[in-house]
């Protein structure tokens, strides 16, 4: 009856209504978000361990991308977007009015759908953060190029044309490039939205093993319609559908016993 | 029928007619004017004709064909030409070009064709290029030197040829010394009245003001004096010479050599002088100064002018319109008030130019220039600095008018960025403005580029709004030149667009002037064309740079 088996790769199981504040990288309570007169997200609240992999799974239009982008406030582009509710960084609402939105970002970064490299070299691309931060010692910056590419698993395949341009990368490249990009700054928690969705199944494969990698490191919130991926590279999983969340636990138990009707429908392929 | 209606191939044909008609139109105007403006630098052929009166008096006539034209008989007899054994309904007139203006009363004549009775081109004649009273055809006779012949029958030409050369040496080097060291001295001396008027008007002309002041005017009097002595004793060896030429007439004139520029025997040239010849009168066209009211000699001034103030107006229209649009794109909120300010500005565009001209003499020429004479140039009062038209108000005025187009294809460049490289960039902690200047301007510089190409097309080729703002028909100096501070943006400028206009249509021989007009044109579409596609190179160069759209 289940057709997705979660592989062994997950950690422990934690209690992921009670994480002590070590445990947890980040904290969503009472979250609602409203486009303009229809709401898009209904009192969210989760907990997301620090130094794992969580997973946003649901059907189409469930609002995981929304939150997703809530959590590093991209939706603060989308004029209409009104968020109510909190999201705690470090016991810091990231919704106060004094947050440095900037800041915020450099400490959750983000990693979109398609791969967007800068029109610019690989090596200004990985650095492109760092500049913004001032750094422009040279010697710094080579090895934040290094550390970055090495991180994301790409440094073998572009150590000798780092001056190349960004776009002379294969579409997988592009994405570990962005990837790497991202972690240049260290940011605590890295956010993934669908990142392999345009990318074919080796180039799929291999971001889903640097995503095992990343969690040493960093914390990862990785959104995907994809249920295997979900099963393969996540610790907690958590299944959304019409903007609430529907059911929040480890991978293991949510894919192989669910509590709810809905989560069981959809991962059987009922519906999606 | 009816099926090959329904196949779409009308609409093929009907798209194709219409890009081979403009194709057509672009390549034939082109032709045109550089076929009519080139033949103008070919050596013409120097004809010796003798043309029988009306009275059945024959006179002799030399000169260059200029042009042909066919007139009916009956136009001919109205005005009461007899031509009795004439039968045809039309018949061909040549206008031709006799020069010798100093004894002539018109240096351009019809000759009927059929009065014609002997048409020969004899080697010996000679094209004769003066600096002054235009061209002089006839045959060398002799060379004087202070009045003594110094060549006999046979090295004639070869004399003249080399004392023309020598003339032409010290003529230049009496410009030079005119235009750089004399008229820096007169630059200085009016800049050291202006520095005392200034001095007084501030009540700060001490006594030792006065005195330094007068010492630097009488040192640069004593150095005037003795450039002056250098520049007469250059003209006095420039009148040494002379040349003695029987002309059509034949009388035997003697012409002043100093005058002189060069000699040419255009019957007895073959085609690799002649070709040679072609190129060398191409580079005086475009690099020598206009003589006898812009009718002869190049048009260097018009050239420097146009690609000046159009150089001057891209920097101020570039990064105004850059600016403009990054607000209404950007910042702006998307509401009804930035639609209508955007509907004003790309109405803006189709304001005629002259009212963007008068609007330039009211407000920049009279209103703010008047207001900067007053605060910065108050010693050279009444005569105005910038309280006038000049080449920095055209360019302001040309900025204006071609704003609106930098700002809609600016925008639209802005709104052909992908999203996802804005927000790629706002993950990594990047402002808006760090966003913009880092990655979104940048990317958008081809349409940026574009923009001011379109903006450059049509600015090298307004007139109107010039006439009232800066240009003029002869200006003596370049807004460029070696006095500090380099850049005279008060001076007046010439324009090839209104030389175009005053050759071909303000000067005394509207005749002689038409070959240059259309010279003048090929020049201009020139000018226009090289501006063009040095931005098109620098916009492709970026478009390879940022070509990142495509995935």
């Amino acid at each position: 009856m289940i057709s997705v088996t979660p592989t062994n790769n997950q950690a422990d199981s934690l209690d992921l209504e009670n994480l002590t504040a070590d445990q947890t990288a980040m904290e969503i309570r009472n979250l609602n978000l409203h486009y303009g007169d229809a709401q898009a997200l209904h009192d969210i609240s989760m907990a997301i361990p620090r130094n794992r992999v969580t997973a946003f799974i649901g059907p189409s239009g469930c609002g995981k991308s929304t939150l997703l982008r809530c959590i590093n406030r991209m939706n603060d582009l989308v004029e209409i977007c009104k968020v109510n509710g909190e999201i705690r960084l470090h016991d810091k609402n990231i919704y106060d009015k004094d947050v440095d939105v900037a800041e915020l970002r450099r400490r959750v970064g983000m990693v979109f759908q398609r791969p967007n490299p800068f029109p610019k070299s690989i090596y200004e691309n990985v650095v492109y953060g760092m500049r913004l931060m001032g750094v422009n010692d040279r010697r710094t910056l080579d090895e934040v190029v290094e550390r970055s590419l090495k991180g994301a698993a790409l440094w073998e395949e572009v150590k000798d044309r780092l001056n190349a341009s960004a776009f002379s990368l294969s579409g997988g490249q592009q994405q570990r490039l962005v990837i790497a990009r991202a972690i240049a700054i260290e940011p605590e928690v890295l956010l993934l939205d669908e990142p392999t969705s345009a990318l074919d199944p080796i180039s799929t494969l291999t971001i889903e093993e640097l995503i095992t990698e990343l969690k040493e490191k960093y914390t990862v919130v990785i959104v995907t319609h994809n249920m295997q991926q979900a099963a393969r590279v996540s610790d907690q999983t958590a299944f959304m559908y019409m903007g609430k969340l529907i059911e929040y636990a480890d991978t293991n138990t949510l894919f192989t016993t669910p509590t709810q009707k809905q989560t069981e429908d959809y991962i059987t392929g009922r519906y999606g | 029928m009816k099926q090959w209606f329904n196949s779409g191939k009308p609409w093929i044909w009907l798209t194709a007619g219409s890009v081979s008609i403009s194709l057509i139109a672009v390549i034939g105007l082109l032709i045109l004017i550089g076929w009519r403006g080139l033949s103008f630098f070919w050596p013409a052929q120097i004809h010796e004709m003798d043309v029988r009166a009306n009275d059945g008096s024959i006179s002799t006539i030399i000169g260059e064909v200029y042009d042909t034209e066919t007139i009916p008989l009956e136009r001919l007899k109205e005005s009461g030409v007899q031509l009795d054994d004439f039968n045809e309904v039309a018949l061909d007139r040549w206008l031709i070009k006799i020069g010798n203006r100093e004894y002539v009363p018109l240096d351009f004549t019809w000759v009927l064709e059929p009065q014609i009775v002997r048409d020969e081109t004899p080697a010996d004649l000679a094209k004769l290029e003066r600096s002054k009273d235009g061209n002089f055809y006839g045959y060398v006779v002799d060379v004087l030197e202070n009045g003594k012949s110094v060549a006999n029958g046979e090295n004639v030409r070869a004399v003249l040829e080399q004392r023309i050369e020598r003339v032409v040496e010290i003529n230049e080097q009496a410009a030079d010394l005119q235009d750089s060291e004399i008229g820096a001295i007169n630059y200085q001396l009016n800049q050291l009245r202006l520095e005392r008027r200034a001095l007084d008007l501030e009540g700060q002309l001490t006594e030792a003001e006065k005195a330094r002041i007068s010492a630097a005017e009488q040192q640069l009097r004593d150095d005037y004096e003795v450039l002056e002595e250098e520049l007469f004793a250059l003209r006095d060896q420039a009148s040494r010479d002379e040349v003695v030429m029987r002309d059509m007439r034949g009388v035997e004139v003697t012409l002043p050599m100093y005058r002189m520029l060069a000699v040419y025997f255009p019957n007895d040239m073959n085609l690799v002088e002649k070709i040679g010849h072609f190129f060398v009168q191409i580079g005086k066209f475009v690099s020598e100064d206009p003589r006898e009211a812009n009718t002869e000699g190049g048009v260097f001034p018009a050239i420097f002018g146009t690609v000046f103030m159009v150089l001057l107006m891209s920097v101020i229209v570039t990064p105004f319109g850059v600016i403009a649009a990054i607000y209404l794109h950007e910042y702006a909120g998307k509401n009804a008030i930035t639609r209508l300010i955007r509907i004003a500005v790309i109405n803006l565009a189709g304001v005629p130019s002259i009212v963007y001209g008068v609007f330039g003499l009211g407000f920049f020429v009279y209103m703010v220039g008047g207001s900067l004479d007053q605060v910065f140039y108050p010693e050279a009062l009444p005569s105005p600095t910038f309280g006038t038209p000049g080449v920095m108000w055209a360019a302001i005025t040309l900025a204006i008018l071609t704003l609106p187009v930098v700002i809609v294809s600016t925008e639209e460049g802005l709104s052909r960025i992908p999203s996802t490289l804005r927000e790629g960039s706002l993950a990594l902690g990047a402002t808006k403005a760090e966003t913009l200047w880092r990655i979104i301007i940048p990317m958008a510089s081809p349409a940026i580029m574009t923009g001011l190409i379109l903006a450059v097309a049509r600015a090298a080729g307004e007139v109107a709004p010039l006439m009232l703002v800066g240009v003029v028909k002869s200006a003596p100096m370049l807004p460029v030149d070696g006095n500090f501070p380099y850049f005279h943006l008060d001076r007046k400028f010439m324009h090839l667009g209104f030389h175009i206009y005053d050759v071909g249509f303000q000067s005394p021989n509207v005749e002689a002037a038409r070959p240059l007009v259309y010279a003048t044109s090929f020049l201009l579409v020139t000018v226009i064309i090289g501006l063009n596609l040095t931005a098109i190179g620098v916009r492709n160069h970026l478009r390879e740079k940022y070509r990142s759209l495509e995935h």
